[in-house]
């Protein structure tokens, strides 16, 4: 039957005023996310963003029914936003890989092949190339949503089975600066507190980050915090006025890309006002500039003559004032407690590890860190980027546990944690993100596994990438749950994987907390877990390659089934043997210990009885990190251990104001800013598949200021073309007062090749952590047309 | 700080011409059947909130102001979208975030007879 809106309306009137009367309305019992009989109930973790989530997938009769939060976790407290609440839609999809594709040339059409001829033709190729061209042929490019068991396996299988460093993922596009900011800045990476500081700050700085949107149950809890407690400050520092906004008592709106003029100003009201803390950095903290040279407070003090409140001001482009700057840079250092949180604003930008920098800063400088409530917290994009990727080797120029692929001693202590011969992994770094791919635009690749990720779409000024990935010279494999971008251009040979809670594993999120999700329910006939692939693949090749060292990289591993033993047998050596005696012990955590926890424990965790606590809430704190008893060099409370400073200092540095890449000029006059959406996950190729989600935001468009676009004749709705030095995209104008005059802002999940703003953002990278700056270009923007009806996009 | 958002994108006229035409007419009402009423496979790629902030103001506000609203809870997440629409949602859609509440809660209520529907503000407050 029918429903017109006026019956609609009477309906939901009817509703609100029986509540108000406390009248019961006839109700539909029927649901999935209460404790059915015949439902069960298995926890994990979410997938889709770095939160680390607990949640519980209901199961019944073998099918996925619901997912619900556990309210034990202290990562989530049992919320969820709607991506964790409604991914098990996506389990049984039609569109589900489950038969292994091929085709010899990316222009021909895919053929249906059987898994034994799948991975012959995989371990022919990479072992081809290493015959012709040399192990540095071969690459891997994974992902921050693989398991940790995963991106370890394949790690170890390319370094000491294949001897090539050509080992990356798609973090390098979102934490590499803030890696490089805490190993700088703390001498170790990864926060020293986390989330339970949000419950105990009293000033809140949100810099580079609209948590609202991106982390939305970490939003929650600041939210809560603040709505709970109204003398709690927050600031949101951002070009863009965002929905994380709502709940700021002060919003600092700047021209993209001069935060850094902001944050040394910051610094120089702290300092100015003698509201630094002077024992704490005579106790604890070290003034470099330039690379290492060292300096003093005086001359530090010296190089922020430049950024006085009223000269940031006016860099900042005039919506801050003077007055504003003053009075966050007061609330910052006498909180009882200050907590930073930022994510890709700060890290997706040419000067990204320099932002990472002076907001570490800020913290040295008051000592607003190692006690309750302060922290300088970078929020992790994704599920395992810290975890697997940072943690487990997943990057070029580091091995599993934190160990800098150059230094020869730990080179070693992998290799006889895997029984190979010493020198087997070779000293230099392999290529990062943006070397890799255009050493595939060369053709000087010959073979790549891409894991888990679409870099067709997410990697910036894609389209000069994708030439290269198109070509026929890369021979690319790709594993993955759905068709994708890169499966639909790149890829010859597509493997069909299980999803999360198919397979089982560990995942470890923003505040150092490893987590497991064990197998619920079997993948769909087809699709394998990436670990059984890996080893499968790796035994091939070392037939191929006549290669015993190959096979010894797997013999731990051979005849476990893949559903647990195998994953636990690679966690097992992973967390005992690699990260034992290392910054991020895990040995105290085997699957027994983490299946205990509602949540996960956080590392370090040397041994299993203090695991079982849940781990180190502060990093560096006598009597709160075992490391810091163990490693003390004096009778401080807090030791600062990490490998990376051998003075065993915080260290603050100079960094002065510069620009972005790329600055508007008269032919491309306008900032152009990317982000995340809340209803979707990266590529959409997983929440692309949801009804709801997809229904809630099908479309990218552009948000325009509206002086700018009543300037330039743009009303809501309007198509508008937007183009850089790059490429063009056309999509419909949102018009509103979020970014500051003169930016225009875009979401990138967004799969239609119109509106796949990658195709307009730069690739110019961080020098230090050769990180992208998709967060800043320039661009122009005009009117095409009048609103248009358009139709979603999924490939 | 409350950000003021204009959603005025195509798809709002889209809206405005179904609550015209949804307006001349009232049978077949969601109170009868707890379906939405029925509108175009282009229609529903508007975000609930749009129509709704046109349609349904004072839910919308209610809404908007809540915690859910503040904390971008959104109207499918708790109602559906069309083709699992519920006017009233199950107490187990509650249950995903609030799941120790909806247990201690009595069986023979629902959560909105303390909680206000959209401002999900205590009744007694």
């Amino acid at each position: 039957m029918v429903q017109t809106r006026r019956d609609f309306l009477k309906r939901t009137a009817a509703l609100s005023a029986a509540s108000y009367l406390g009248m019961l309305l006839p109700f539909n019992s029927a649901g999935e996310a209460l404790a059915a009989d015949d439902t069960v109930w298995h926890r994990g973790s979410c997938r889709l963003c770095g939160t680390g989530c607990r949640l519980e997938l209901g199961v019944k009769n073998g099918l996925p029914t619901a997912l619900r939060g556990v309210p034990e976790s202290r990562t989530n407290m049992g919320f969820l936003c709607m991506k964790g609440m409604l991914f098990w839609k996506v389990m049984n999809h039609t569109d589900r890989l489950t038969t292994p594709l091929y085709r010899a040339k990316k222009s021909d059409k895919f053929k249906k092949i059987s898994w034994d001829e799948a991975m012959n033709i995989a371990a022919d190729k990479f072992a081809g190339a290493v015959k012709e061209h040399g192990p540095n042929s071969v690459a891997y490019y994974g992902s921050g949503q693989a398991l940790t068991e995963e991106t370890y396996f394949f790690q170890k299988i390319f370094r000491g089975g294949l001897q090539t460093n050509n080992v990356e993922g798609n973090p390098r596009l979102c934490m590499a600066s803030a890696t490089a900011g805490y190993m700088t800045s703390f001498g170790a990476d990864e926060p020293i507190g986390g989330y339970a500081d949000i419950e105990k700050a009293d000033c809140i700085f949100i810099i580079g980050s609209n948590m609202a949107e991106a982390h939305p149950v970490i939003f929650r809890r600041v939210m809560r915090r603040k709505l709970d407690n109204p003398k709690v400050t927050v600031i949101n520092a951002d070009p863009r006025i965002s929905l994380t906004s709502r709940i700021a008592d002060i919003h600092l709106q700047f021209n993209p890309g001069t935060d850094l003029a902001l944050l040394n100003a910051l610094a120089y009201v702290i300092i100015d006002e003698k509201l630094h803390n002077e024992q704490f950095i005579k106790d604890y903290v070290a003034f470099k500039k330039g690379k290492e040279e060292s300096c003093d407070f005086e001359e530090y003090k010296k190089s922020l003559a430049d950024y006085t409140p009223e000269k940031a001001a006016t860099i900042m482009g005039g919506k801050v004032t003077a007055d504003q700057i003053r009075e966050v840079a007061r609330k910052f250092a006498t909180s009882k407690g200050t907590l930073s949180m930022w994510t890709m604003g700060l890290n997706q930008r040419k000067q990204g590890v320099w932002a990472n920098n002076l907001i570490h800063n800020l913290h040295i400088l008051t000592g607003q860190l190692l006690k309750e409530g302060a922290d300088s917290l970078s929020l992790t994009g994704q599920p395992n980027a810290c975890g697997g990727v940072r943690e487990a080797g997943g990057l070029c120029h580091i091995l599993p546990g934190h160990r800098p692929i150059e230094k020869e001693p730990l080179r070693n202590q992998v290799e006889e944690a895997w029984g190979v011969p010493k020198g087997r992994i070779p000293a230099e770094p392999g290529l990062h993100t943006m070397a890799m791919f255009t050493a595939v635009n060369e053709g000087k690749i010959k073979a790549m596994w891409i894991n888990c990720t679409s870099p067709v779409q997410s990697l910036p000024n894609c389209d000069l990438y994708n030439k290269g990935m198109a070509k026929d010279d890369t021979f690319i494999v790709c594993t993955d749950i759905f068709p994708t971008k890169t499966t639909e251009l790149a890829a010859n040979l597509v493997l069909p994987t299980a999803f999360h809670f198919e397979k089982t594993g560990v995942y470890g999120c923003t505040e150092r907390r490893s987590q497991i999700t064990r197998k619920a329910i079997n993948p769909p006939k087809g699709a394998r877990p990436e670990v059984e692939i890996i080893r499968d693949w790796a035994a091939l090749l070392a037939k191929k390659l006549n290669d015993p060292v190959i096979t010894q990289c797997i013999k731990p591993f051979e005849g476990l089934e893949p559903e647990y033993a195998l994953p636990k047998a690679i966690w097992d050596e992973y967390s005992q043997k690699l990260t034992k005696g290392r910054d991020n012990d895990l040995s105290g955590a085997p699957y027994e210990v983490l299946e205990g926890m509602f949540d996960g424990v956080q590392w370090p965790a040397p041994t299993a009885e203090y695991a079982k606590t849940g781990g180190t809430v502060k990093k560096f704190v006598r009597g709160m990190d075992p490391l810091a008893e163990k490693l003390k060099t004096d009778d401080k409370p807090y030791q600062f251990y990490g490998a990376a400073h051998p003075d065993h200092k915080l260290w603050v540095w100079l960094r002065p104001q510069a620009n972005p890449a790329e600055m508007p000029d008269a032919d491309y006059p306008f900032y152009l800013s990317t982000g995340r959406i809340i209803d979707h996950w990266h590529t959409m190729s997983i929440t692309g598949r949801i009804p709801e989600l997809l229904r809630a935001n099908p479309y990218a468009y552009i948000e325009i200021n509206p002086k700018d676009a009543t300037r330039l004749g743009i009303k809501p709705g309007d198509m508008v073309e937007i183009t850089s030095r790059r490429g063009t995209n056309i999509m419909p104008a949102k018009v509103y007062e979020g970014p500051i005059e003169g930016m225009v802002f875009a979401y990138w999940h967004d799969q239609h090749p119109d509106r796949m703003i990658n195709k307009v953002t730069i690739d110019a990278i961080d020098p230090g952590s050769k990180q992208p700056e998709f967060k800043i270009c320039a661009c122009k923007i005009k009117k095409v047309s009048g609103p248009q009806a358009l139709k979603p996009y999924i490939t | 700080m409350r950000t003021s958002f204009r959603f005025t994108l195509l798809l709002a006229f889209l809206c405005l011409v179904w609550t015209c035409a949804s307006a001349q007419g009232s049978e077949g009402s969601a109170s009868k059947t707890g379906k939405h009423p029925e509108i175009t496979e282009q229609e529903k790629l508007v975000a609930c909130s749009e129509c709704h902030q046109t349609a349904t103001p004072e839910v919308y506000k209610q809404w908007f102001d809540s915690l859910h609203g503040i904390g971008m809870v959104k109207c499918y997440q708790c109602h559906g979208t069309f083709e699992n629409f519920n006017v009233e949602p199950a107490v187990s859609v509650c249950a995903t975030c609030h799941k120790k509440m909806v247990e201690k809660c009595p069986k023979d209520q629902k959560c909105w007879a303390c909680h206000k529907p959209h401002s999900f503000k205590r009744a007694n407050k």
